[in-house]
Protein backbone atom coordinates (compact mmCIF):
# COMPACT_ATOMS: atom_id res chain seq x y z
CA UNK A 1 0.00 0.00 0.00
CA UNK A 2 1.47 3.18 -0.88
CA UNK A 3 2.01 5.76 1.90
CA UNK A 4 -0.50 8.83 1.95
CA UNK A 5 2.40 10.73 3.39
CA UNK A 6 5.88 9.75 2.77
CA UNK A 7 8.69 12.13 4.23
CA UNK A 8 12.49 11.10 3.18
CA UNK A 9 15.27 12.74 4.60
CA UNK A 10 13.44 16.16 5.83
CA UNK A 11 15.30 18.86 6.99
CA UNK A 12 14.00 22.01 7.26
CA UNK A 13 16.51 25.10 8.09
CA UNK A 14 15.76 29.26 9.35
CA UNK A 15 18.69 30.82 8.62
CA UNK A 16 21.70 28.46 9.03
CA UNK A 17 19.81 26.61 12.18
CA UNK A 18 18.74 23.58 11.45
CA UNK A 19 15.10 22.91 12.94
CA UNK A 20 14.54 19.10 11.94
CA UNK A 21 17.16 16.87 10.62
CA UNK A 22 16.67 14.29 8.39
CA UNK A 23 13.40 12.63 9.64
CA UNK A 24 11.65 10.24 7.69
CA UNK A 25 8.46 8.77 7.90
CA UNK A 26 5.64 7.66 6.46
CA UNK A 27 1.64 7.66 6.84
CA UNK A 28 -0.32 4.91 5.07
CA UNK A 29 -4.00 5.58 4.37
CA UNK A 30 -6.64 5.41 8.13
CA UNK A 31 -2.84 5.31 10.06
CA UNK A 32 -2.71 7.46 13.15
CA UNK A 33 0.69 8.50 14.01
CA UNK A 34 1.50 10.62 17.30
CA UNK A 35 4.65 13.31 16.77
CA UNK A 36 5.54 14.35 20.03
CA UNK A 37 8.12 16.19 21.37
CA UNK A 38 9.07 19.26 23.65
CA UNK A 39 8.18 22.85 22.48
CA UNK A 40 10.74 23.87 19.90
CA UNK A 41 11.38 19.92 18.88
CA UNK A 42 10.14 21.11 14.83
CA UNK A 43 6.97 19.32 15.29
CA UNK A 44 4.76 22.00 13.61
CA UNK A 45 7.11 23.02 11.46
CA UNK A 46 6.96 19.40 10.41
CA UNK A 47 3.00 19.84 9.52
CA UNK A 48 3.22 22.66 7.93
CA UNK A 49 5.99 21.41 5.67
CA UNK A 50 3.98 18.76 4.57
CA UNK A 51 0.78 21.03 3.32
CA UNK A 52 3.64 23.21 2.02
CA UNK A 53 2.92 26.48 4.51
CA UNK A 54 6.40 27.13 5.90
CA UNK A 55 6.97 31.06 5.98
CA UNK A 56 9.55 32.07 3.19
CA UNK A 57 12.30 32.39 5.55
CA UNK A 58 12.11 28.93 6.51
CA UNK A 59 13.48 26.86 3.80
CA UNK A 60 13.03 22.58 3.71
CA UNK A 61 14.80 20.35 1.73
CA UNK A 62 14.72 16.42 0.74
CA UNK A 63 11.20 14.59 0.25
CA UNK A 64 7.85 15.29 1.33
CA UNK A 65 5.41 12.85 -0.93
CA UNK A 66 1.94 14.02 0.08
CA UNK A 67 -0.75 11.67 -1.55
CA UNK A 68 1.79 10.95 -4.77
CA UNK A 69 2.98 14.41 -5.34
CA UNK A 70 6.05 16.04 -4.40
CA UNK A 71 5.40 19.16 -2.03
CA UNK A 72 9.10 20.11 -1.28
CA UNK A 73 9.71 23.21 -3.89
CA UNK A 74 6.00 22.54 -4.94
CA UNK A 75 3.94 25.45 -7.01
CA UNK A 76 1.09 27.43 -5.01
CA UNK A 77 -0.80 26.25 -7.28
CA UNK A 78 0.02 22.92 -6.93
CA UNK A 79 -0.70 23.02 -3.42
CA UNK A 80 -3.64 24.48 -3.60
CA UNK A 81 -5.13 21.67 -5.40
CA UNK A 82 -3.70 19.42 -2.87
CA UNK A 83 -4.59 21.05 0.40
CA UNK A 84 -7.32 20.40 1.96
CA UNK A 85 -8.02 17.36 -0.67
CA UNK A 86 -5.47 15.38 0.82
CA UNK A 87 -4.53 16.83 4.02
CA UNK A 88 -6.56 19.63 6.04
CA UNK A 89 -5.24 21.14 9.74
CA UNK A 90 -6.55 21.32 12.82
CA UNK A 91 -4.73 23.93 14.82
CA UNK A 92 -3.53 24.95 18.81
CA UNK A 93 -5.31 28.31 19.31
CA UNK A 94 -8.80 27.82 18.46
CA UNK A 95 -9.74 31.94 18.72
CA UNK A 96 -6.65 33.14 16.11
CA UNK A 97 -7.52 30.18 13.65
CA UNK A 98 -10.84 31.71 13.13
CA UNK A 99 -11.41 34.71 10.88
CA UNK A 100 -13.10 37.22 13.80
CA UNK A 101 -14.95 39.25 11.16
CA UNK A 102 -16.71 36.30 9.91
CA UNK A 103 -19.31 34.31 11.33
CA UNK A 104 -18.99 30.88 11.97
CA UNK A 105 -21.96 29.28 9.44
CA UNK A 106 -20.04 31.30 6.63
CA UNK A 107 -16.52 30.06 7.51
CA UNK A 108 -17.58 26.59 7.59
CA UNK A 109 -19.26 26.87 4.39
CA UNK A 110 -16.13 28.28 2.68
CA UNK A 111 -14.49 24.93 2.42
CA UNK A 112 -17.57 22.91 1.91
CA UNK A 113 -18.59 25.14 -1.52
CA UNK A 114 -14.50 24.58 -2.50
CA UNK A 115 -14.99 21.01 -2.02
CA UNK A 116 -18.58 20.39 -3.84
CA UNK A 117 -16.90 22.95 -6.82
CA UNK A 118 -14.10 20.65 -6.70
CA UNK A 119 -15.74 17.51 -6.68
CA UNK A 120 -17.83 18.90 -10.43
CA UNK A 121 -21.13 19.54 -8.57
CA UNK A 122 -22.52 22.84 -8.50
CA UNK A 123 -22.65 24.42 -4.88
CA UNK A 124 -25.99 25.44 -4.53
CA UNK A 125 -26.86 27.45 -1.34
CA UNK A 126 -29.19 24.89 -0.04
CA UNK A 127 -26.55 22.00 -0.64
CA UNK A 128 -24.06 24.42 1.17
CA UNK A 129 -26.44 25.02 4.17
CA UNK A 130 -27.33 21.40 4.49
CA UNK A 131 -24.01 20.61 4.65
CA UNK A 132 -22.56 23.20 7.32
CA UNK A 133 -25.82 21.88 9.44
CA UNK A 134 -24.67 18.37 8.63
CA UNK A 135 -21.19 19.20 10.12
CA UNK A 136 -22.03 21.24 12.97
CA UNK A 137 -24.25 18.26 14.07
CA UNK A 138 -21.33 15.56 13.42
CA UNK A 139 -18.93 18.34 15.86
CA UNK A 140 -21.45 17.95 18.18
CA UNK A 141 -21.91 21.48 18.35
CA UNK A 142 -25.06 22.49 20.63
CA UNK A 143 -27.90 25.02 19.24
CA UNK A 144 -26.80 24.77 15.33
CA UNK A 145 -28.83 27.91 14.66
CA UNK A 146 -27.16 30.15 17.33
CA UNK A 147 -23.61 28.99 16.66
CA UNK A 148 -24.19 29.26 12.62
CA UNK A 149 -25.00 33.12 13.49
CA UNK A 150 -22.11 33.71 15.99
CA UNK A 151 -18.44 35.35 15.71
CA UNK A 152 -15.72 33.39 16.78
CA UNK A 153 -15.73 35.55 20.30
CA UNK A 154 -19.33 34.49 20.63
CA UNK A 155 -18.20 30.84 21.47
CA UNK A 156 -16.39 29.27 23.98
CA UNK A 157 -13.14 27.83 23.14
CA UNK A 158 -14.15 24.18 23.40
CA UNK A 159 -16.93 25.27 20.78
CA UNK A 160 -14.56 27.32 18.38
CA UNK A 161 -12.17 24.68 18.42
CA UNK A 162 -15.41 22.36 17.16
CA UNK A 163 -15.64 24.29 14.56
CA UNK A 164 -12.22 24.29 13.57
CA UNK A 165 -12.34 21.15 13.39
CA UNK A 166 -16.47 20.67 11.41
CA UNK A 167 -14.11 23.08 8.80
CA UNK A 168 -11.03 20.66 8.37
CA UNK A 169 -13.73 17.87 7.75
CA UNK A 170 -15.60 19.76 5.27
CA UNK A 171 -12.93 19.48 3.24
CA UNK A 172 -12.90 15.64 3.30
CA UNK A 173 -8.88 15.05 3.61
CA UNK A 174 -7.29 11.92 3.06
CA UNK A 175 -5.37 12.96 6.06
CA UNK A 176 -5.99 15.07 9.35
CA UNK A 177 -3.41 16.66 11.11
CA UNK A 178 -3.90 17.95 14.55
CA UNK A 179 -1.40 20.26 15.59
CA UNK A 180 -1.75 20.16 19.35
CA UNK A 181 -5.54 20.62 19.13
CA UNK A 182 -6.32 20.53 22.83
CA UNK A 183 -3.49 22.27 24.53
CA UNK A 184 -5.20 25.51 24.64
CA UNK A 185 -8.20 23.88 26.18
CA UNK A 186 -9.04 22.76 30.00
CA UNK A 187 -8.95 19.33 31.11
CA UNK A 188 -12.74 18.44 30.74
CA UNK A 189 -12.81 20.57 27.42
CA UNK A 190 -9.86 18.52 26.13
CA UNK A 191 -11.18 15.03 26.98
CA UNK A 192 -14.27 15.46 24.84
CA UNK A 193 -12.65 16.74 21.98
CA UNK A 194 -10.58 14.15 22.05
CA UNK A 195 -13.11 11.25 22.19
CA UNK A 196 -14.10 13.28 18.99
CA UNK A 197 -11.33 13.54 17.07
CA UNK A 198 -10.99 9.53 17.81
CA UNK A 199 -14.67 9.31 16.81
CA UNK A 200 -14.30 11.17 13.86
CA UNK A 201 -11.25 10.05 12.44
CA UNK A 202 -12.78 5.87 13.13
CA UNK A 203 -15.86 6.72 11.26
CA UNK A 204 -14.27 8.42 8.25
CA UNK A 205 -11.21 6.31 7.62
CA UNK A 206 -8.98 9.35 7.53
CA UNK A 207 -5.37 9.14 8.15
CA UNK A 208 -4.17 11.19 11.20
CA UNK A 209 -1.46 12.82 12.05
CA UNK A 210 -1.15 13.97 16.14
CA UNK A 211 0.64 16.45 16.90
CA UNK A 212 1.49 17.20 20.80
CA UNK A 213 4.21 17.38 23.73
CA UNK A 214 1.69 15.38 25.82
CA UNK A 215 1.98 11.96 25.96
CA UNK A 216 -1.48 10.89 27.69
CA UNK A 217 -3.09 12.59 25.26
CA UNK A 218 -1.37 11.35 22.33
CA UNK A 219 -1.75 7.69 23.67
CA UNK A 220 -5.97 7.87 23.51
CA UNK A 221 -5.59 8.32 19.58
CA UNK A 222 -2.72 7.29 18.26
CA UNK A 223 -1.71 3.56 17.04
CA UNK A 224 2.58 4.62 16.79
CA UNK A 225 4.31 7.28 17.68
CA UNK A 226 7.55 9.17 16.83
CA UNK A 227 9.23 11.12 19.46
CA UNK A 228 11.17 14.33 18.11
CA UNK A 229 13.87 15.92 20.23
CA UNK A 230 15.90 19.19 18.78
CA UNK A 231 14.69 18.06 15.14
CA UNK A 232 15.92 13.92 15.42
CA UNK A 233 13.63 11.54 15.54
CA UNK A 234 15.14 9.39 18.65
CA UNK A 235 12.45 6.67 18.83
CA UNK A 236 9.29 5.57 17.06
CA UNK A 237 7.24 2.39 17.51
CA UNK A 238 3.80 1.79 18.38
CA UNK A 239 2.60 2.94 21.91
CA UNK A 240 2.50 0.36 23.90
CA UNK A 241 6.20 -0.51 23.31
CA UNK A 242 7.46 2.94 23.24
CA UNK A 243 5.76 4.61 26.13
CA UNK A 244 5.86 0.88 28.33
CA UNK A 245 9.40 0.22 27.78
CA UNK A 246 10.93 3.47 26.46
CA UNK A 247 14.75 3.07 25.29
CA UNK A 248 16.02 6.37 25.14
CA UNK A 249 16.87 8.65 28.03
CA UNK A 250 14.57 11.71 26.63
CA UNK A 251 11.79 9.04 26.10
CA UNK A 252 12.17 7.98 29.52
CA UNK A 253 12.15 11.24 30.58
CA UNK A 254 9.10 12.28 28.87
CA UNK A 255 7.43 9.24 30.32
CA UNK A 256 8.63 9.91 33.61
CA UNK A 257 7.64 13.44 33.66
CA UNK A 258 4.03 12.41 32.69
CA UNK A 259 3.59 10.17 35.14
CA UNK A 260 4.85 12.17 38.11
CA UNK A 261 2.68 15.03 37.04
CA UNK A 262 -0.36 11.99 37.36
CA UNK A 263 1.15 11.02 40.53
CA UNK A 264 0.85 14.51 41.69
CA UNK A 265 -3.05 14.88 40.20
CA UNK A 266 -3.81 11.88 42.09
CA UNK A 267 -5.10 9.95 39.05
CA UNK A 268 -3.51 6.97 36.84
CA UNK A 269 -4.19 9.02 33.58
CA UNK A 270 -4.82 6.50 30.50
CA UNK B 1 -24.83 48.84 38.77
CA UNK B 2 -20.50 47.94 39.16
CA UNK B 3 -18.80 51.33 37.59
CA UNK B 4 -17.50 48.85 35.01
CA UNK B 5 -21.36 48.50 33.28
CA UNK B 6 -21.98 52.07 34.25
CA UNK B 7 -18.48 53.04 31.96
CA UNK B 8 -19.63 50.18 29.47
CA UNK B 9 -22.68 51.89 28.53
CA UNK B 10 -22.04 55.87 28.66
CA UNK B 11 -19.44 54.44 26.17
CA UNK B 12 -21.81 53.01 24.53
CA UNK B 13 -24.20 55.96 24.25
CA UNK B 14 -21.31 58.16 23.63
CA UNK B 15 -20.52 56.49 20.24
CA UNK B 16 -24.27 55.89 18.99
CA UNK B 17 -24.26 60.00 19.50
CA UNK B 18 -21.57 60.36 17.40
CA UNK B 19 -22.68 58.65 15.10
CA UNK B 20 -26.40 60.29 15.02
CA UNK B 21 -25.02 63.65 14.93
CA UNK B 22 -22.59 62.78 12.06
CA UNK B 23 -25.29 61.28 9.78
CA UNK B 24 -27.29 64.28 10.71
CA UNK B 25 -24.73 66.56 9.17
CA UNK B 26 -23.67 64.55 6.20
CA UNK B 27 -27.22 63.97 5.83
CA UNK B 28 -28.37 67.67 5.98
CA UNK B 29 -25.37 68.23 3.30
CA UNK B 30 -26.38 65.62 1.17
CA UNK B 31 -29.60 66.24 1.03
CA UNK B 32 -28.87 70.39 0.33
CA UNK B 33 -26.60 68.89 -2.17
CA UNK B 34 -29.39 67.03 -4.02
CA UNK B 35 -31.86 69.54 -3.77
CA UNK B 36 -29.83 72.04 -5.61
CA UNK B 37 -29.99 69.79 -8.94
CA UNK B 38 -33.31 70.38 -8.82
CA UNK B 39 -33.99 73.67 -7.14
CA UNK B 40 -32.02 76.42 -5.64
CA UNK B 41 -33.75 79.83 -4.20
CA UNK B 42 -32.70 81.97 -6.55
CA UNK B 43 -30.74 82.20 -9.84
CA UNK B 44 -26.24 81.44 -8.78
CA UNK B 45 -25.13 83.28 -11.96
CA UNK B 46 -27.00 86.68 -11.80
CA UNK B 47 -27.95 89.04 -9.44
CA UNK B 48 -31.51 89.04 -7.61
CA UNK B 49 -31.01 92.09 -5.34
CA UNK B 50 -28.27 94.68 -3.79
CA UNK B 51 -24.85 94.71 -3.95
CA UNK B 52 -23.88 92.71 0.33
CA UNK B 53 -27.46 93.26 1.39
CA UNK B 54 -27.37 91.96 4.87
CA UNK B 55 -29.55 88.44 5.51
CA UNK B 56 -33.15 89.45 5.53
CA UNK B 57 -36.52 87.37 4.56
CA UNK B 58 -35.78 87.52 1.04
CA UNK B 59 -32.15 86.82 1.53
CA UNK B 60 -31.10 84.68 3.81
CA UNK B 61 -27.82 84.94 4.24
CA UNK B 62 -27.73 87.77 2.53
CA UNK B 63 -26.04 88.86 -0.94
CA UNK B 64 -22.58 88.87 -2.09
CA UNK B 65 -20.49 91.79 -3.89
CA UNK B 66 -22.25 90.97 -7.37
CA UNK B 67 -25.86 91.21 -5.88
CA UNK B 68 -25.78 86.92 -5.97
CA UNK B 69 -28.01 85.24 -3.01
CA UNK B 70 -25.72 83.83 -0.95
CA UNK B 71 -27.51 80.85 0.74
CA UNK B 72 -28.08 79.45 -3.19
CA UNK B 73 -24.07 79.69 -3.53
CA UNK B 74 -23.63 78.05 -0.35
CA UNK B 75 -25.94 75.08 -1.38
CA UNK B 76 -24.42 74.78 -4.75
CA UNK B 77 -20.93 74.82 -2.71
CA UNK B 78 -22.31 72.02 -0.25
CA UNK B 79 -22.57 69.86 -3.74
CA UNK B 80 -19.06 70.89 -5.54
CA UNK B 81 -17.69 69.39 -1.39
CA UNK B 82 -19.33 66.32 -1.45
CA UNK B 83 -18.67 65.87 -5.02
CA UNK B 84 -14.68 66.40 -4.41
CA UNK B 85 -14.57 64.37 -1.13
CA UNK B 86 -16.65 61.36 -2.64
CA UNK B 87 -14.33 61.17 -6.06
CA UNK B 88 -11.25 62.71 -4.19
CA UNK B 89 -11.36 59.08 -1.87
CA UNK B 90 -12.92 56.83 -4.54
CA UNK B 91 -10.04 57.58 -6.91
CA UNK B 92 -7.83 56.82 -3.88
CA UNK B 93 -9.44 53.90 -2.54
CA UNK B 94 -9.28 52.43 -5.59
CA UNK B 95 -5.05 53.05 -6.24
CA UNK B 96 -4.37 52.80 -2.51
CA UNK B 97 -6.00 49.81 -1.63
CA UNK B 98 -4.74 47.96 -5.06
CA UNK B 99 -1.07 49.09 -4.40
CA UNK B 100 -1.12 48.30 -0.82
CA UNK B 101 -2.22 44.59 -1.26
CA UNK B 102 0.02 44.01 -3.85
CA UNK B 103 2.69 45.70 -1.91
CA UNK B 104 1.63 43.39 1.11
CA UNK B 105 2.46 40.39 -1.16
CA UNK B 106 5.24 41.81 -2.52
CA UNK B 107 8.94 40.52 -2.24
CA UNK B 108 11.27 41.87 0.13
CA UNK B 109 12.60 44.25 -2.38
CA UNK B 110 9.89 45.79 -4.25
CA UNK B 111 7.68 45.98 -0.80
CA UNK B 112 10.74 48.31 0.07
CA UNK B 113 11.02 50.23 -3.05
CA UNK B 114 6.97 50.60 -2.65
CA UNK B 115 7.40 51.75 0.81
CA UNK B 116 9.87 54.51 0.16
CA UNK B 117 8.38 55.69 -2.87
CA UNK B 118 5.11 55.89 -0.51
CA UNK B 119 6.83 57.46 1.84
CA UNK B 120 8.42 60.14 -0.20
CA UNK B 121 4.56 60.97 -1.92
CA UNK B 122 3.22 61.34 1.50
CA UNK B 123 6.25 63.64 2.97
CA UNK B 124 5.05 65.63 -0.26
CA UNK B 125 2.83 68.33 0.97
CA UNK B 126 -0.75 67.53 -0.31
CA UNK B 127 -1.72 70.51 -1.67
CA UNK B 128 1.09 71.38 -3.43
CA UNK B 129 0.94 68.17 -5.05
CA UNK B 130 -2.38 68.90 -6.06
CA UNK B 131 -1.24 72.74 -7.46
CA UNK B 132 0.82 71.15 -9.22
CA UNK B 133 -1.18 68.55 -11.10
CA UNK B 134 -4.01 71.36 -11.76
CA UNK B 135 -1.04 74.02 -12.92
CA UNK B 136 0.25 71.22 -15.27
CA UNK B 137 -3.50 70.38 -16.72
CA UNK B 138 -4.45 72.99 -19.35
CA UNK B 139 -7.67 73.84 -17.47
CA UNK B 140 -8.60 74.31 -14.18
CA UNK B 141 -11.67 72.08 -13.65
CA UNK B 142 -13.31 70.24 -10.76
CA UNK B 143 -11.45 67.11 -12.16
CA UNK B 144 -8.27 67.89 -12.21
CA UNK B 145 -8.57 68.86 -8.39
CA UNK B 146 -10.83 65.89 -8.06
CA UNK B 147 -7.45 63.71 -9.79
CA UNK B 148 -5.26 65.47 -8.00
CA UNK B 149 -6.98 65.03 -4.43
CA UNK B 150 -7.25 61.16 -5.16
CA UNK B 151 -3.77 60.55 -6.08
CA UNK B 152 -2.21 62.37 -2.86
CA UNK B 153 -4.98 60.61 -0.80
CA UNK B 154 -4.11 57.02 -2.95
CA UNK B 155 -0.18 57.24 -1.53
CA UNK B 156 -2.11 57.11 2.45
CA UNK B 157 -4.23 55.41 1.67
CA UNK B 158 -1.74 52.67 0.40
CA UNK B 159 0.55 52.70 3.46
CA UNK B 160 -1.97 51.80 5.57
CA UNK B 161 -3.33 48.91 3.71
CA UNK B 162 0.01 47.51 3.28
CA UNK B 163 0.67 47.69 7.00
CA UNK B 164 -2.63 46.71 7.83
CA UNK B 165 -2.66 44.05 4.98
CA UNK B 166 0.16 42.47 6.35
CA UNK B 167 -0.57 42.20 9.80
CA UNK B 168 -3.90 40.11 8.58
CA UNK B 169 -1.40 37.91 6.67
CA UNK B 170 0.84 36.98 9.80
CA UNK B 171 -2.82 35.68 11.24
CA UNK B 172 -3.33 32.14 12.00
CA UNK B 173 -6.65 32.16 10.40
CA UNK B 174 -4.60 33.19 7.37
CA UNK B 175 -2.53 29.94 7.75
CA UNK B 176 -5.71 28.13 8.55
CA UNK B 177 -7.43 29.07 5.38
CA UNK B 178 -4.40 28.22 3.61
CA UNK B 179 -4.00 24.32 4.93
CA UNK B 180 -8.18 23.88 3.51
CA UNK B 181 -7.06 25.40 0.02
CA UNK B 182 -7.47 28.81 0.10
CA UNK B 183 -6.01 30.47 -3.13
CA UNK B 184 -4.49 33.86 -2.42
CA UNK B 185 -7.21 35.69 -4.21
CA UNK B 186 -9.70 34.05 -2.10
CA UNK B 187 -8.11 35.29 1.39
CA UNK B 188 -7.57 39.00 0.14
CA UNK B 189 -11.49 38.84 -0.84
CA UNK B 190 -12.75 36.76 1.81
CA UNK B 191 -10.21 37.63 4.97
CA UNK B 192 -8.30 40.45 4.34
CA UNK B 193 -10.22 43.15 3.16
CA UNK B 194 -13.24 42.29 5.53
CA UNK B 195 -10.80 42.59 8.09
CA UNK B 196 -9.17 45.88 7.49
CA UNK B 197 -12.22 47.84 6.32
CA UNK B 198 -13.25 48.95 9.60
CA UNK B 199 -10.00 50.88 9.91
CA UNK B 200 -9.67 51.58 6.48
CA UNK B 201 -13.42 53.16 6.40
CA UNK B 202 -12.49 55.60 9.17
CA UNK B 203 -9.17 56.35 7.28
CA UNK B 204 -11.40 57.10 4.15
CA UNK B 205 -13.83 59.09 6.15
CA UNK B 206 -10.58 61.63 7.21
CA UNK B 207 -9.23 62.14 3.86
CA UNK B 208 -12.94 62.57 2.85
CA UNK B 209 -12.60 65.58 5.29
CA UNK B 210 -9.07 66.60 4.61
CA UNK B 211 -10.12 66.24 0.27
CA UNK B 212 -12.46 68.71 1.65
CA UNK B 213 -10.73 71.34 3.07
CA UNK B 214 -7.71 70.70 0.49
CA UNK B 215 -10.24 71.82 -2.27
CA UNK B 216 -11.54 74.82 -0.60
CA UNK B 217 -7.83 75.62 -0.06
CA UNK B 218 -7.44 75.41 -4.07
CA UNK B 219 -10.50 77.14 -4.65
CA UNK B 220 -9.41 80.05 -2.03
CA UNK B 221 -6.34 80.22 -4.38
CA UNK B 222 -7.56 80.09 -7.85
CA UNK B 223 -7.17 76.76 -8.63
CA UNK B 224 -9.98 74.82 -8.06
CA UNK B 225 -13.35 74.35 -9.67
CA UNK B 226 -13.66 77.67 -12.08
CA UNK B 227 -17.31 79.63 -11.98
CA UNK B 228 -19.12 79.20 -12.58
CA UNK B 229 -19.29 76.28 -9.66
CA UNK B 230 -19.39 77.94 -6.45
CA UNK B 231 -16.96 76.54 -4.04
CA UNK B 232 -16.95 77.08 -0.46
CA UNK B 233 -13.38 78.35 -0.73
CA UNK B 234 -13.74 80.69 -3.59
CA UNK B 235 -16.94 82.12 -1.61
CA UNK B 236 -14.13 82.36 1.43
CA UNK B 237 -12.23 84.09 -0.97
CA UNK B 238 -14.58 86.93 -2.42
CA UNK B 239 -15.48 87.60 0.89
CA UNK B 240 -12.19 88.18 1.93
CA UNK B 241 -12.23 91.98 0.76
CA UNK B 242 -15.27 92.81 2.39
CA UNK B 243 -14.77 90.65 5.70
CA UNK B 244 -15.49 93.80 8.49
CA UNK B 245 -18.69 95.14 6.33
CA UNK B 246 -20.67 91.45 5.61
CA UNK B 247 -18.74 89.10 7.86
CA UNK B 248 -21.66 86.36 6.91
CA UNK B 249 -19.98 86.38 3.43
CA UNK B 250 -16.76 85.05 5.48
CA UNK B 251 -18.43 82.71 8.36
CA UNK B 252 -21.43 81.08 6.62
CA UNK B 253 -19.67 78.98 3.77
CA UNK B 254 -16.62 78.56 6.96
CA UNK B 255 -19.22 76.90 9.28
CA UNK B 256 -20.91 74.83 6.15
CA UNK B 257 -17.27 73.60 5.88
CA UNK B 258 -16.44 72.89 9.51
CA UNK B 259 -20.22 71.06 9.99
CA UNK B 260 -19.18 68.87 6.82
CA UNK B 261 -15.93 67.71 8.05
CA UNK B 262 -16.34 67.32 11.73
CA UNK B 263 -19.87 65.56 10.73
CA UNK B 264 -17.86 63.24 8.01
CA UNK B 265 -14.94 62.34 11.30
CA UNK B 266 -18.43 61.31 13.72
CA UNK B 267 -20.05 58.94 11.15
CA UNK B 268 -16.49 57.39 10.58
CA UNK B 269 -16.24 56.77 14.32
CA UNK B 270 -19.55 55.55 14.45
CA UNK B 271 -19.40 53.00 11.35
CA UNK B 272 -16.09 51.53 12.61
CA UNK B 273 -18.39 50.67 16.01
CA UNK B 274 -20.69 49.24 13.75
CA UNK B 275 -18.23 47.09 11.22
CA UNK B 276 -16.14 45.58 13.84
CA UNK B 277 -18.79 43.06 15.51
CA UNK B 278 -15.64 42.44 18.52
CA UNK B 279 -15.65 46.07 19.35
CA UNK B 280 -18.52 47.24 22.26
CA UNK B 281 -20.37 44.31 21.42
CA UNK B 282 -21.56 42.60 25.38
CA UNK B 283 -19.42 39.66 26.18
Amino acid sequence: MTALLDIRGLTIRAGDKPLVSDLSFAIRPGERIGLIGESGSGKSMTAMAATGLLPPSISATGSIELDGRQVVGATDKVMNRLRGVAAAVVFQEPLTALDPLMKIGRQIAEPVRRRMERDGGKASKEAVNREVRDLIDKVALPQPDRIINSYPHEVSGGQRQRVAIAMALACRPKLLIADEPTTALDVTTQAEILKLLDRLVRETGMALLFISHDLPVVAQVVERVIVLKNGIAIEEGPVGSVFGKPHHDYTKTLVGAARLFDEALGTTGS
Amino acid sequence: MSPVETSVSTQKRRHSLALTVGLLLVGINLAVALLTLFWTPYDPLNASGGRLEAPSLLHWLGTDRLGRDLLTQLMIGARTALLVGTGAVAIGAAIGVSLGVVAAFATRLADDVMAATLDILIAFPTLLLAMLVVAASDSASLWTAILALGLAISAIVARLTRILAKRVLRQDYIVASRTSGTSWAGVVFRHVLPNIWPTLSVNFALQFGLAVIAEASLSYLGLGAPPPNASWGRLLQEAQGTVYTAPIGAIAPGIALVALVIGMNLLADGLRDIADPTRGRSR
